[in-house]
């Protein structure tokens, strides 16, 4: 399996998550203004202040080219994975329901968390049961998730919460505890928590090496 | 708020809606000077 790993301006997180990409697979860079992007399987939208975060986080990014090769490639069934500024990358290109809004403390939050699985039916969580607990880092100002009421309910209908904060961990205020969604087809997963710096007992936790791992799993099967 | 020059204002609502706001969580009004 191929991973491509896009890397804007401002990008911070795009090291860790090639890393983490490469313990699953090959793993290659794509700078911001690729529009090809080659013979990747699947693609991760890394974390960090993509164009500095200027008018909105990610509001900037979404029209780079990698983006539209990005929604090609989501339109095409591929696994598609933002963490953390991906997340808001995502929304904001229209390739996830929602928005990500400063967080209710308006303080930037660093912390571990706990994550309950809601939902198997993605590439990245497929060999997960639901309810299995991850313990993967946070570190975000702008991460309170939120959609309108009517979005949220059709989006629970749909088993597109793959992910909420363990009861009593929100560290955003995020609508229903939500800490990661998936588009309708399943392919497209965001999340605010970082996978990509949990894939080493030695940083306090390996458990999102499992999404990289499931990803590989699912495109191998 | 955003000061903007440009020549052609009828395309400023289609600027705010695709870039400069966020319509699902923002609200944004045009003035032209």
């Amino acid at each position: 399996m191929i991973w491509g790993v896009l890397q804007f301006p401002g990008s911070c997180d795009e090291r860790d998550a090639l890393h983490a990409c490469s313990l699953a697979g090959e793993a290659r860079m794509i700078w911001h203004e690729d529009r090809d992007l080659g013979d990747v399987d699947a693609v991760v939208v890394p974390g960090g202040f993509s164009y500095g975060d200027y008018l909105r986080a990610g509001a900037i990014a979404r029209f780079s080219p990698a983006m539209e090769a990005v929604a090609e490639l989501a339109a095409e069934g591929r696994p598609v994975l933002g963490i953390c500024n991906g997340f808001q990358v995502l929304c904001e290109a229209g390739l996830l329901p929602g928005a990500l809004l400063v967080n209710e403390s308006v303080r930037f939050v660093c912390r571990q968390v706990e994550l309950a699985v809601e939902s198997s039916a993605t590439p990245f969580t497929a060999a997960l049961e639901a309810g299995r607990l991850l313990s993967v880092p946070v570190k975000h100002g702008e991460g309170r998730y939120f959609a309108p009421d009517d979005v949220l309910d059709e989006m629970v209908a749909n088993g597109q919460v793959v992910f909420r904060y363990a009861p009593g961990q929100n560290p955003n205020g995020s609508a229903c505890d939500i800490a990661g969604v998936c588009n309708e087809a399943g392919n497209v997963l965001a999340l605010m928590p970082h996978p990509e710096h949990a894939v080493d007992p030695l940083t306090g936790s390996a458990d999102g090496l499992l999404l990289f791992e499931g990803a590989a799993r699912s495109l191998a099967a | 708020m955003v000061e903007l020059e440009a020549e052609n204002a009828d395309r400023l609502d289609q600027l705010c809606e695709k870039l400069l706001a966020n319509p699902l969580i923002e609200d944004y009004e045009i003035e032209v000077l």
